[in-house]
């Protein structure tokens, strides 16, 4: 196909280089020996050669010889040769363009050859370069097919790799396998699949070539396309076992990674466990403790301190049944059951509902709520925001110390925005440690719950939309900040 | 008494509980501030949380070992088995799993308080008692309710190490290291076998007297039935 296209080209230039030369000499042909004019058009069928190869050179000779014997031979413009010398010169003209042709075509043919092996050597160098880069193995699967592809011009090509039960395409470039070109390398279980893959009329030359490394089988890479000459054959075998390794160091890196993500899955199942059995253990041992002291008749127990055990139990109570919630809520993200039922609500009765009628939080912890006297409505799902502004506090008392007070306080901020913060007066939370604060199973200093309250809160409003972080509040202590959208009714509402 | 602990509700119930059955309870809620306390009002048993936010519990404990033989308990809330052989590894007398009642820690301190009591006496003792067994530790004699009992010269090394520590759970590592050498330590087996024997010789068919700890040590329990 671009064979011809070429001699075309070829033949082309030849015409025009010969018209363009013949007509320059036409006014000087009186002047000019027989010999010289043949000497010039060596001119057109050389550049015929070189551009069309072997092909146009004959025809350049062609055109040649009619244009020599018309134009510059006497009598002019017939094709009578008259004078015998000029039969002889007519004749070594042609002899001698034949030869030159064949000649300078064979040149051509061997500077193209030594071009393309330059370029597929080159390919294969690249490749190289490319498969000792650290690439996950379905990037290592696309390079190789679109290299081989390339780099010996075929058709279609498609690597398969072994699986449980036989091979399977794992990547493919040109035209794809057609179903029965797959039965064919990979026939299914029982099913008879002839081994002439070629439907009638194609003219692709198919081939399997296996990729081995280490004695062991790698895949199978099969290539469709013009067929290969010996010199490409023997590159494809070169290619072909660069490959095997490629695709086996692909195949353990990934099997390394695999192996590294079980061992912190596993990791992680450990800290839960222990996070969830300690965060669960904990308040029920002060249950049991307490409960088990006021149960005993032995133990001399002062009405003042049975009132605090039976407070204790009450309190301890209370924080396994939030405890319980959070899990039962990160089951819920997990599962995607989270439902969000966003409706006005004021910023008090979110505040009352997150306090529960509480006006100390465990531990003894006094709570402020200072309101900003302006606040709109927001439109929050009440029941989500209730429960991470509960975390929140829960969070904070657990770490501001005897003697300080909690302080929740909401203010309008930026367009449609109520900004929200919840105070402690404890030990803050270093810069470096804020964002790992919110991660589920974090563990934060001192008497750490789980860490499942702070990633809830941050996910029940990342469901808002909303964002929450941590500042450094004014006299030490963290202040966990969030924000929630203003309810749209009230810009309705007259 | 001195209870480590970090979580304040527990502190709180552990210094009433104990208050009412009539111990006087110093509290401490960090590692640091135990170890210190243990060291500033010498108190008769220590009880020990194993999550500590600072220190570890197991570091608490070995450090208070390297200077005082007070009775530890420690309290751990994953029930996990290689945190409970650490601990006694570490010169721990006793664990607790959380949750666990007035009742249980009260009769565990007794314990530890009566090891305690024995074991500053057996250093130089030449025989000793515990419940029905008494050994004779110079003539290697073991006599159990009054009868004698003849025992290989092992099992009579495993059966004294056991009274010299009565109360205190043993675990495997402590055991065979002392018993077998300081090369062993994994052979469990060997325990299995011996305590088989020895609960054989002793009467001891129901595991009362020598009790085994699943996965942990033995104890030899002194007011056993």
């Amino acid at each position: 196909m671009s064979a011809m296209r070429r001699g075309v080209r070829g033949s082309v230039v030849a015409v025009v280089v010969m018209a363009v030369l013949s007509t320059a000499m036409v006014p000087l042909r009186s002047h000019l020996s027989v010999a010289t004019t043949a000497l010039v058009l060596v001119i057109p069928v050389v550049a015929g050669v070189v551009v069309g190869g072997l092909p146009a050179g004959f025809f350049a000779v062609a055109a040649g010889f009619l244009v020599y014997d018309l134009v510059f031979i006497p009598p002019y413009y017939t094709l009578e040769v008259g004078a015998s010398q000029n039969w002889i010169a007519l004749i070594v003209y042609v002899a001698v363009m034949l030869l030159v042709a064949s000649v300078v075509a064979r040149l051509e043919r061997t500077r193209i050859d030594t071009h393309q092996r330059e370029v597929a050597v080159r390919r294969l160098f690249e490749l190289t370069d490319l498969l000792i880069e650290d690439r996950p193995l379905a990037e290592v699967l696309e390079l190789i097919v679109s290299t081989v592809h390339g780099a010996f011009g075929l058709h279609s090509v498609a690597l398969m790799l072994p699986v449980d039960t036989g091979l399977e395409l794992v990547a493919a470039a040109g035209e794809p396998l057609s179903e029965h070109e797959q039965r064919a390398v990979v026939p299914p279980p029982g099913v008879p699949a002839s081994l002439r893959a070629a439907a009638a009329g194609d003219h692709d030359d198919f081939q399997t070539v296996a990729l081995a490394a280490t004695g062991r089988p790698i895949g199978l890479l099969r290539i469709g396309g013009p067929a290969l000459n010996p010199h490409d054959q023997e590159l494809l075998r070169t290619f072909a076992n660069q490959l095997a390794l490629a695709l086996e160091r692909a195949q353990l890196r990934e099997q390394a990674l695999r192996t590294e993500l079980l061992e912190e899955v596993e990791r992680l199942q450990r800290t839960l466990v222990r996070a969830v059995s300690h965060d669960l253990r904990t308040p029920l041992a002060t249950i049991k403790m307490a409960a088990s002291t006021l149960h005993d008749d032995s133990a001399a127990v002062p009405p003042a301190e049975r009132v605090e055990l039976a407070a204790l139990i009450e309190e301890q109570t209370d924080r396994l049944d939030r405890l319980v919630t959070n899990l039962l809520d990160v089951s819920r993200m997990e599962s995607g059951a989270l439902e969000l039922h966003a409706e006005p609500i004021a910023v008090v009765d979110l505040v009352h509902e997150a306090l529960g009628g509480r006006q100390r939080l465990a531990g003894d912890v006094p709570v402020a709520t200072i309101l900003d006297s302006e606040l709109p409505l927001v439109e929050v799902d009440h029941l989500l925001i209730a429960q991470v502004l509960a975390n929140l506090l829960d969070n904070a008392a657990r770490f501001a110390p005897p003697g300080t007070t909690v302080t929740v306080s909401a203010r309008p901020s930026g367009p449609g925005l109520v900004a929200m913060a919840i105070e402690d007066r404890g030990p803050g939370i270093p810069k470096a440690d804020r964002a790992e604060v919110f991660a589920l199973f974090a563990r934060r200093g001192s008497g750490g719950g789980t860490g499942v309250g702070l990633s809830i809160a941050r996910a029940f409003l990342a469901a808002h939309g909303q964002d929450i972080w941590i500042e450094d509040a004014p006299g030490g202590g963290a202040r966990f900040c969030f924000t929630l959208p203003v309810a749209a009714i009230a810009s309705v509402v007259p | 008494m001195l209870v480590v602990d970090d979580d304040q509700a527990l502190l709180r119930a552990l210094r009433i509980g104990l208050g009412a059955l009539g111990h006087e309870v110093v509290v401490a809620s960090t590692g640091e501030q135990g170890v210190s306390q243990a060291a500033v009002s010498s108190p008769d048993a220590v009880v020990l949380d194993l999550g500590l936010p600072d220190l570890d519990g197991l570091e608490v404990c070995r450090r208070i070992r390297q200077w005082s033989d007070v009775p530890v308990i420690v309290l751990s809330a994953d029930g996990t088995e290689d945190r409970k052989i650490a601990a006694l590894d570490g010169g721990a007398d006793d664990y607790m799993t959380k949750p666990f009642g007035m009742g249980e820690l009260e009769a565990r301190l007794r314990v530890a308080q009566r090891h305690r009591t024995t074991g500053r006496q057996v250093a130089e003792a030449k025989e000793l008692a515990v419940g029905p067994l008494e050994l004779d530790l110079v003539h290697h004699e073991a006599r159990m309710e009054g009868r004698a009992v003849e025992l290989t010269t092992r099992e009579f090394a495993l059966l004294s190490f056991l009274a010299r520590h009565a109360g205190k759970i043993c675990t495997h590592r402590m055991v065979l290291e002392e018993v077998w050498g300081p090369h062993y330590g994994t052979e469990t087996d060997y325990l299995r076998v011996y305590v088989y024997r020895l609960r054989r010789k002793l009467g001891d068919v129901d595991g009362t007297f020598l009790r085994t700890h699943p996965g942990v040590g033995y104890q030899l329990v002194a007011d056993a039935g």
